[in-house]
Protein backbone atom coordinates (compact mmCIF):
# COMPACT_ATOMS: atom_id res chain seq x y z
CA UNK A 1 0.00 0.00 0.00
CA UNK A 2 1.35 3.42 -0.89
CA UNK A 3 1.90 5.87 1.93
CA UNK A 4 -0.77 8.51 2.48
CA UNK A 5 0.07 11.94 3.80
CA UNK A 6 -2.41 14.63 4.78
CA UNK A 7 -1.27 18.25 4.63
CA UNK A 8 -3.13 20.99 6.48
CA UNK A 9 -2.57 24.68 5.84
CA UNK A 10 -4.12 26.53 8.79
CA UNK A 11 -4.04 30.13 7.61
CA UNK A 12 -5.05 33.34 9.35
CA UNK A 13 -7.97 33.97 6.99
CA UNK A 14 -8.42 30.70 5.07
CA UNK A 15 -7.42 27.08 5.54
CA UNK A 16 -6.88 24.24 3.09
CA UNK A 17 -6.45 20.47 3.35
CA UNK A 18 -4.80 18.23 0.76
CA UNK A 19 -4.02 14.53 0.62
CA UNK A 20 -1.10 12.84 -1.08
CA UNK A 21 -1.46 9.21 -2.13
CA UNK A 22 1.65 7.92 -3.85
CA UNK A 23 2.50 10.55 -6.45
CA UNK A 24 -0.76 12.43 -6.76
CA UNK A 25 -1.77 15.36 -4.57
CA UNK A 26 -5.45 16.24 -4.27
CA UNK A 27 -7.05 19.15 -2.45
CA UNK A 28 -10.03 18.02 -0.40
CA UNK A 29 -13.25 20.00 -0.79
CA UNK A 30 -15.34 20.89 2.23
CA UNK A 31 -19.06 20.26 2.72
CA UNK A 32 -19.94 23.35 0.67
CA UNK A 33 -17.78 22.16 -2.20
CA UNK A 34 -15.10 24.81 -1.75
CA UNK A 35 -11.40 23.99 -1.76
CA UNK A 36 -10.56 26.50 0.95
CA UNK A 37 -12.46 27.23 4.15
CA UNK A 38 -12.50 30.57 5.96
CA UNK A 39 -10.70 30.29 9.31
CA UNK A 40 -13.68 31.61 11.24
CA UNK A 41 -15.46 29.96 14.18
CA UNK A 42 -18.82 31.15 15.51
CA UNK A 43 -19.98 30.08 18.96
CA UNK A 44 -23.76 29.92 19.31
CA UNK A 45 -25.83 28.89 22.30
CA UNK A 46 -25.91 25.19 21.44
CA UNK A 47 -23.71 24.77 18.41
CA UNK A 48 -20.45 25.80 16.82
CA UNK A 49 -20.35 26.97 13.21
CA UNK A 50 -17.15 26.84 11.18
CA UNK A 51 -16.13 28.25 7.82
CA UNK A 52 -18.39 29.92 5.28
CA UNK A 53 -21.59 29.77 7.35
CA UNK A 54 -19.72 31.32 10.30
CA UNK A 55 -18.53 34.10 8.03
CA UNK A 56 -22.06 34.77 6.77
CA UNK A 57 -23.48 35.35 10.20
CA UNK A 58 -20.55 37.35 11.55
CA UNK A 59 -22.49 40.62 11.44
CA UNK A 60 -25.38 39.22 13.49
CA UNK A 61 -23.18 37.60 16.12
CA UNK A 62 -20.01 39.69 16.18
CA UNK A 63 -19.17 39.15 19.85
CA UNK A 64 -19.06 35.38 19.47
CA UNK A 65 -17.58 35.05 15.99
CA UNK A 66 -13.83 34.52 16.21
CA UNK A 67 -11.57 35.21 13.24
CA UNK A 68 -7.78 35.51 12.89
CA UNK A 69 -7.38 33.45 16.06
CA UNK A 70 -4.02 32.40 14.67
CA UNK A 71 -2.68 35.86 15.46
CA UNK A 72 -3.19 35.16 19.16
CA UNK A 73 -1.54 31.75 19.31
CA UNK A 74 1.49 31.78 21.58
CA UNK A 75 1.06 35.40 22.64
CA UNK A 76 0.99 36.79 26.16
CA UNK A 77 -1.87 39.06 27.09
CA UNK A 78 0.38 42.02 27.77
CA UNK A 79 1.97 42.16 24.32
CA UNK A 80 1.30 45.34 22.27
CA UNK A 81 0.04 43.24 19.34
CA UNK A 82 -2.69 41.81 21.55
CA UNK A 83 -3.68 45.29 22.71
CA UNK A 84 -3.98 46.40 19.08
CA UNK A 85 -6.14 43.39 18.29
CA UNK A 86 -8.38 44.13 21.25
CA UNK A 87 -9.12 47.51 19.74
CA UNK A 88 -10.10 46.12 16.35
CA UNK A 89 -11.84 42.79 16.88
CA UNK A 90 -15.41 42.58 18.19
CA UNK A 91 -14.79 39.50 20.32
CA UNK A 92 -13.35 39.70 23.82
CA UNK A 93 -9.71 38.86 24.49
CA UNK A 94 -8.92 38.05 28.12
CA UNK A 95 -5.95 37.14 30.23
CA UNK A 96 -5.70 33.46 31.09
CA UNK A 97 -4.45 32.18 34.43
CA UNK A 98 -0.98 31.62 33.00
CA UNK A 99 -0.81 35.08 31.41
CA UNK A 100 -1.52 34.01 27.83
CA UNK A 101 -4.05 35.75 25.61
CA UNK A 102 -7.32 33.80 25.57
CA UNK A 103 -10.70 34.43 23.98
CA UNK A 104 -14.03 34.72 25.78
CA UNK A 105 -17.32 33.97 24.04
CA UNK A 106 -20.94 33.61 25.10
CA UNK A 107 -20.21 35.60 28.23
CA UNK A 108 -18.46 32.88 30.15
CA UNK A 109 -16.73 30.40 27.83
CA UNK A 110 -12.97 30.84 27.95
CA UNK A 111 -11.09 29.41 25.00
CA UNK A 112 -7.44 29.09 24.11
CA UNK A 113 -6.51 30.31 20.59
CA UNK A 114 -5.21 26.84 19.56
CA UNK A 115 -8.56 25.40 20.64
CA UNK A 116 -10.41 27.80 18.34
CA UNK A 117 -8.04 27.09 15.46
CA UNK A 118 -8.50 23.35 16.01
CA UNK A 119 -12.21 23.75 15.23
CA UNK A 120 -11.29 24.83 11.74
CA UNK B 1 4.74 -51.93 -1.64
CA UNK B 2 1.36 -50.47 -2.42
CA UNK B 3 0.34 -50.06 1.21
CA UNK B 4 3.15 -47.80 2.30
CA UNK B 5 2.66 -44.47 4.12
CA UNK B 6 0.34 -45.48 7.02
CA UNK B 7 -0.79 -42.29 8.89
CA UNK B 8 1.07 -41.22 12.05
CA UNK B 9 4.27 -43.08 11.40
CA UNK B 10 7.63 -41.66 10.47
CA UNK B 11 8.13 -42.13 6.81
CA UNK B 12 11.29 -42.96 5.12
CA UNK B 13 11.12 -40.88 1.96
CA UNK B 14 13.61 -42.84 -0.07
CA UNK B 15 11.35 -45.75 -0.91
CA UNK B 16 8.52 -43.50 -2.16
CA UNK B 17 10.41 -40.99 -4.23
CA UNK B 18 9.81 -42.88 -7.40
CA UNK B 19 6.06 -43.25 -6.87
CA UNK B 20 4.82 -39.63 -6.98
CA UNK B 21 6.98 -36.87 -8.40
CA UNK B 22 5.06 -34.12 -6.60
CA UNK B 23 6.06 -35.11 -3.06
CA UNK B 24 8.18 -32.74 -0.97
CA UNK B 25 11.39 -33.98 0.53
CA UNK B 26 10.40 -34.61 4.17
CA UNK B 27 12.76 -36.49 6.42
CA UNK B 28 10.35 -36.57 9.42
CA UNK B 29 6.70 -36.06 10.35
CA UNK B 30 7.50 -33.09 12.61
CA UNK B 31 9.22 -31.41 9.69
CA UNK B 32 6.06 -31.93 7.66
CA UNK B 33 3.93 -30.43 10.41
CA UNK B 34 6.20 -27.40 10.64
CA UNK B 35 5.94 -26.83 6.92
CA UNK B 36 2.16 -27.12 7.17
CA UNK B 37 2.01 -24.49 9.90
CA UNK B 38 4.20 -22.14 7.87
CA UNK B 39 2.03 -22.66 4.81
CA UNK B 40 -1.14 -21.97 6.81
CA UNK B 41 0.39 -18.79 8.20
CA UNK B 42 1.25 -17.62 4.71
CA UNK B 43 -2.30 -18.40 3.61
CA UNK B 44 -3.82 -16.32 6.37
CA UNK B 45 -1.43 -13.42 5.61
CA UNK B 46 -2.34 -13.53 1.94
CA UNK B 47 -6.02 -13.74 2.77
CA UNK B 48 -5.69 -10.71 5.00
CA UNK B 49 -3.95 -8.83 2.23
CA UNK B 50 -6.62 -9.82 -0.30
CA UNK B 51 -9.40 -8.61 1.99
CA UNK B 52 -7.61 -5.30 2.48
CA UNK B 53 -6.99 -4.85 -1.22
CA UNK B 54 -10.62 -5.65 -1.95
CA UNK B 55 -11.73 -3.03 0.59
CA UNK B 56 -9.37 -0.48 -0.94
CA UNK B 57 -10.66 -1.28 -4.42
CA UNK B 58 -14.24 -0.86 -3.20
CA UNK B 59 -13.39 2.49 -1.62
CA UNK B 60 -11.63 3.66 -4.75
CA UNK B 61 -14.59 2.71 -6.88
CA UNK B 62 -17.03 4.46 -4.56
CA UNK B 63 -14.85 7.58 -4.51
CA UNK B 64 -14.52 7.55 -8.31
CA UNK B 65 -18.29 7.26 -8.69
CA UNK B 66 -18.83 10.13 -6.30
CA UNK B 67 -16.25 12.28 -8.10
CA UNK B 68 -17.87 11.65 -11.47
CA UNK B 69 -21.33 12.36 -10.10
CA UNK B 70 -20.15 15.60 -8.47
CA UNK B 71 -18.33 16.62 -11.64
CA UNK B 72 -21.63 16.27 -13.54
CA UNK B 73 -23.77 17.98 -10.93
CA UNK B 74 -21.52 20.98 -10.35
CA UNK B 75 -19.79 21.30 -13.72
CA UNK B 76 -21.63 24.56 -14.43
CA UNK B 77 -20.66 26.04 -11.06
CA UNK B 78 -18.27 28.74 -12.29
CA UNK B 79 -20.28 29.46 -15.44
CA UNK B 80 -23.44 30.09 -13.41
CA UNK B 81 -21.47 32.33 -11.05
CA UNK B 82 -20.38 34.49 -13.99
CA UNK B 83 -23.94 34.71 -15.35
CA UNK B 84 -25.42 36.05 -12.12
CA UNK B 85 -24.42 39.73 -12.57
CA UNK B 86 -26.34 39.62 -15.88
CA UNK B 87 -29.53 38.61 -14.09
CA UNK B 88 -28.84 41.26 -11.45
CA UNK B 89 -28.64 43.91 -14.18
CA UNK B 90 -31.89 42.76 -15.78
CA UNK B 91 -33.66 42.87 -12.42
CA UNK B 92 -32.27 46.32 -11.61
CA UNK B 93 -33.55 47.60 -14.96
CA UNK B 94 -37.01 46.19 -14.30
CA UNK B 95 -37.25 47.43 -10.72
CA UNK B 96 -36.20 50.95 -11.59
CA UNK B 97 -38.71 51.33 -14.38
CA UNK B 98 -41.73 49.21 -13.69
CA UNK B 99 -43.51 51.91 -11.71
CA UNK B 100 -43.29 54.53 -14.45
CA UNK B 101 -46.50 55.50 -16.14
CA UNK B 102 -44.95 55.93 -19.55
CA UNK B 103 -46.82 54.42 -22.41
CA UNK B 104 -45.62 53.48 -25.82
CA UNK B 105 -42.13 52.41 -26.68
CA UNK B 106 -40.67 52.75 -23.14
CA UNK B 107 -43.33 50.48 -21.76
CA UNK B 108 -42.77 47.99 -24.57
CA UNK B 109 -39.05 47.98 -23.86
CA UNK B 110 -39.63 47.31 -20.17
CA UNK B 111 -42.02 44.50 -21.00
CA UNK B 112 -39.40 43.09 -23.36
CA UNK B 113 -36.81 43.17 -20.57
CA UNK B 114 -39.27 41.48 -18.23
CA UNK B 115 -39.89 38.69 -20.70
CA UNK B 116 -36.15 38.30 -21.32
CA UNK B 117 -35.57 38.06 -17.59
CA UNK B 118 -38.26 35.42 -17.23
CA UNK B 119 -36.78 33.41 -20.09
CA UNK B 120 -33.29 33.64 -18.60
CA UNK B 121 -34.56 32.41 -15.23
CA UNK B 122 -36.40 29.47 -16.75
CA UNK B 123 -33.25 28.39 -18.58
CA UNK B 124 -31.30 28.53 -15.33
CA UNK B 125 -33.95 26.49 -13.52
CA UNK B 126 -33.74 23.90 -16.28
CA UNK B 127 -30.10 23.38 -15.36
CA UNK B 128 -30.70 23.07 -11.62
CA UNK B 129 -30.24 26.70 -10.53
CA UNK B 130 -32.57 28.04 -7.86
CA UNK B 131 -32.97 31.59 -6.55
CA UNK B 132 -32.54 32.32 -2.85
CA UNK B 133 -34.88 35.20 -1.96
CA UNK B 134 -35.57 34.86 1.75
CA UNK B 135 -37.54 38.02 2.62
CA UNK B 136 -39.26 37.59 5.99
CA UNK B 137 -37.76 34.10 6.43
CA UNK B 138 -35.52 33.19 9.36
CA UNK B 139 -31.87 33.98 8.77
CA UNK B 140 -29.91 30.91 7.64
CA UNK B 141 -26.14 31.54 7.46
CA UNK B 142 -25.68 28.59 5.12
CA UNK B 143 -27.48 30.39 2.30
CA UNK B 144 -27.63 34.02 3.49
CA UNK B 145 -24.88 36.48 4.28
CA UNK B 146 -25.79 39.18 6.79
CA UNK B 147 -24.69 42.66 5.74
CA UNK B 148 -26.09 44.53 8.70
CA UNK B 149 -28.59 44.34 11.52
CA UNK B 150 -31.44 46.74 12.03
CA UNK B 151 -34.16 47.31 14.54
CA UNK B 152 -37.42 46.38 12.85
CA UNK B 153 -40.55 45.36 14.68
CA UNK B 154 -42.48 44.33 11.61
CA UNK B 155 -40.58 41.05 11.32
CA UNK B 156 -39.70 38.57 14.05
CA UNK B 157 -36.18 38.92 15.52
CA UNK B 158 -33.55 36.99 13.63
CA UNK B 159 -35.50 37.13 10.39
CA UNK B 160 -34.55 38.76 7.14
CA UNK B 161 -35.87 42.31 6.73
CA UNK B 162 -34.75 42.87 3.17
CA UNK B 163 -32.68 41.21 0.46
CA UNK B 164 -30.04 43.43 -1.11
CA UNK B 165 -28.91 40.85 -3.63
CA UNK B 166 -30.54 37.51 -4.41
CA UNK B 167 -28.60 34.31 -3.80
CA UNK B 168 -28.41 31.33 -6.12
CA UNK B 169 -27.87 27.58 -5.68
CA UNK B 170 -26.83 24.97 -8.24
CA UNK B 171 -28.29 21.55 -7.37
CA UNK B 172 -28.59 22.69 -3.77
CA UNK B 173 -24.96 23.79 -3.55
CA UNK B 174 -24.56 27.50 -2.85
CA UNK B 175 -23.14 29.51 -5.75
CA UNK B 176 -23.67 32.96 -4.25
CA UNK B 177 -25.22 33.78 -0.86
CA UNK B 178 -28.17 36.15 -0.63
CA UNK B 179 -27.06 39.48 0.86
CA UNK B 180 -29.57 40.32 3.57
CA UNK B 181 -30.37 42.74 6.38
CA UNK B 182 -31.33 40.89 9.55
CA UNK B 183 -33.68 42.05 12.30
CA UNK B 184 -31.90 42.60 15.60
CA UNK B 185 -32.29 39.93 18.25
CA UNK B 186 -32.82 41.11 21.81
CA UNK B 187 -29.88 39.93 23.93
Amino acid sequence: MSSTIIGIDLGTTNSCVAIRVGDTVKVIENAEGARTTPSIVAYLKDEIRVGLSAKHQAVTNAKNTVYAAKRLIGRRFDEPMVKKMQETVPYTIIKADNGDAWIEVQGDQKLAPPQVSAQV
Amino acid sequence: MNNDLPSGEAVDGSSNDQRSSGLLDHPSYEELEKKLTEAEQKISEHWDRIVRMQAEADNLQRRAERDVSNAHKYALDRFVGELLPIIDSLELCINNNVSSDETGSAKAVIEGVQLTHKLFLSVLVKFGVQQVNPTKEPFNPEYHQAISMQQDDSVSPGSVISVLQKGYTLNQRLVRPALVVVAKIEE
